[in-house]
């Protein structure tokens, strides 16, 4: 639309995210536009500490302010709820100087991201124990999997849980978080009972299969990622371990590889 | 369930997550002096887990409304058809009595600011948000509540009062309105004009709720900010209002500094009280 309502947003806006002063000509006398101007980055200031507790402790307040200040200038909101406004702050960090030399930073933006997504991901069904055991041995090498999708699987450089947890229980983190030999994966999920946030650390051979999993992979691919030599067996013996625990963890929503 | 369409009434609280706890444990889901809730509308489109949970435990017991706050009605961005078909899905499960967002905009260029941004009085806004209300409404199947907003400054090009832009908009919408009380007062002092004047302007028969809430006096200025109780000035106002509409449902909105539970309900209390005064006052000038 053209004419002069979107003229002036587009001034409001710019003058919003910019500071520019377009916007002066179409306001009237002794107004008080400041609060806007104000309101605007202490808001999202706000609710991204609160998004980001952890984070914002590792930090510090004067370097968290800066973080959220050079994030928002590179992703201004484009959802309508404020929820997902820090969900590229953890990719930012990890691409951005100079955030990008503290990876621990862009580990705990993800890992508490991830346990936010845990938290209030959609519901959808989970598969029961009794139903994967009821599958006929012949239909296993068949076998997809549909995760759930409060289901988040990342790879960090750094523990980063201790710290984050003792934020979060209010206690005082004993240290800052300590680099990895080399990059680890942990799965973050939602327990289907309580609805609590769930997380733990996956093996290496682990964390490849379930990849491949969520990429689509049937069962008997999945046996193959597992590297047991030559002996088949064994690799469907752990696969089949690992797909049960997946299951008792309520990770998947269905055995035909659906979204769910 | 509770009664749904259209069949609201008493008062209301705005549902916050401090209060899940007081609400579900220690009230067993059935807290009394409350009549409903409120719900922000954004907060449970397509969540799931503890948050839907939650929600659904207590609209077991309660009748609800919902309040948008990102509907940018007045934006000129195309109208979200993303945004809605999600409203649409929430309205589906919540079964609310009411729907409401604000009489304002939020961004434009696909940018969401998530402030309740002031628009220009003008006849080219009025034509360009009442079509946009009735396409959502249409949409929706169902009527929408505009609320007015509390505003900071006014634009150069304003052709007519804000009760007058409320007014012309909600009749070529042929949409309700969600009178908050705070808001009128808080722009009252803003720019100048008579609260009463207000009032006296909107039309009686298309407000269907009223919100009520404290405000930060800024000195020369006063921000709408949710973290106060009412103040008399306020209630004031509302006594008024209510003597002129009749009753209309009435909460409480609280978004900072929350107190506990309790202290909201008493609060909630005082705003029975004074409706029953003020339709008293009504009755006997009629």
């Amino acid at each position: 639309m053209s004419g002069q309502l979107s003229r002036i947003q587009a001034a409001f806006q710019h003058r919003m995210l910019s500071g520019a002063d377009g916007l002066e000509p179409y306001l009237a006398e002794g107004g008080h536009i400041g609060v806007y101007d104000h309101a605007y980055r202490a808001r999202l200031q706000e609710i991204l500490a609160g998004d980001f507790p952890a984070l914002h402790s590792l930090m510090g307040d004067e370097a968290f302010g800066q973080v959220i200040n050079g994030y928002l200038d590179a992703h201004p909101s484009r959802r309508r709820s404020v929820r997902w406004l820090g969900a590229a702050l953890g990719d930012w960090l990890r691409e951005t100087a100079p955030w990008s030399a503290h990876r621990e930073a862009a580990d705990m933006a993800a890992f508490e991201w991830a346990l936010g997504l845990a938290f209030d991901a959609p519901d959808a069904p989970v598969v029961a124990q009794a139903d994967l055991m009821a599958t006929a041995a012949e239909s296993w090498p068949g076998l997809r999997f549909g995760f759930h999708p409060a289901l988040t699987v990342i790879s960090l450089h750094h523990d980063v849980t201790g710290f984050q947890q003792a934020v979060t229980g209010e206690r005082e983190p004993e240290a800052a978080p300590e680099p990895l030999d080399r990059p680890a994966s942990w799965a973050i999920w939602r327990d289907h009972d309580s609805l609590i946030a769930m997380f733990r650390r996956l093996e290496p051979d682990e964390a490849a299969m379930l990849d491949n999993a969520r990429a689509g992979a049937d069962f008997s691919v999945l046996c193959d990622t597992l590297s047991f030599g030559a002996d088949s067996d064994d690799a469907a013996m752990r696969a089949a371990g690992l797909v049960l625990g997946w299951v008792q963890s309520g990770w998947v929503s269905n055995l035909n590889g659906d979204a769910a | 369930m509770e009664p749904r369409r259209d069949s609201l009434s008493g008062f209301g609280l705005g549902l916050r997550t401090q209060h899940y706890p007081a609400i579900l444990e220690e009230h067993d889901g059935r807290a009394e002096g409350v009549d409903w809730f409120e719900i922000i509308s954004e907060n449970y489109i397509d969540v799931g887990g503890a948050p839907r949970r939650n929600l659904m435990r207590i609209r077991e017991h309660y009748p609800m409304v919902m309040h948008g706050v990102s509907l940018s009605i007045g934006g000129t961005d195309p109208l979200d058809m993303d945004y809605l078909a999600g409203l649409k899905r929430l309205i589906d499960m919540v079964e609310p009595a009411l729907v409401s967002d604000h009489l304002c905009w939020t961004g434009v260029h696909g940018i969401n600011l998530h402030d309740l941004l002031p628009l220009p009085f003008t006849l080219e806004t009025v034509r360009h948000v009442a079509e946009r209300i009735a396409r959502v409404q249409d949409y929706l199947g169902r009527h929408i509540l505009i609320e007015n907003a509390s505003t900071y400054t006014a634009f150069a090009a304003d052709e007519m009062s804000e009760w007058e832009f409320v007014t012309e908009i909600a009749e070529r919408a042929d949409c309700h309105i969600l009178l908050d009380v705070n808001n009128i007062y808080v722009s009252a002092f803003n720019h100048g004009f008579q609260a009463l004047d207000y009032l006296a302007g909107v039309p009686a028969g298309r407000i269907k709720q009223i919100h009520l809430a404290g405000h930060s006096h800024e000195g020369d200025y006063i921000i709408d900010t949710h973290d106060h109780p009412v103040p008399d000035p306020v209630w004031e106002l509302y006594g008024r209002a209510i003597e002129r509409l009749g009753p209309v449902p009435t909460m409480i909105e609280r978004d900072d500094n929350i107190p506990p539970f309790e202290e909201l309900v008493r609060e909630l209390q005082q705003a029975r009280a004074l409706s029953e005064a003020a339709l008293h006052k009504r009755e006997a000038a009629q």
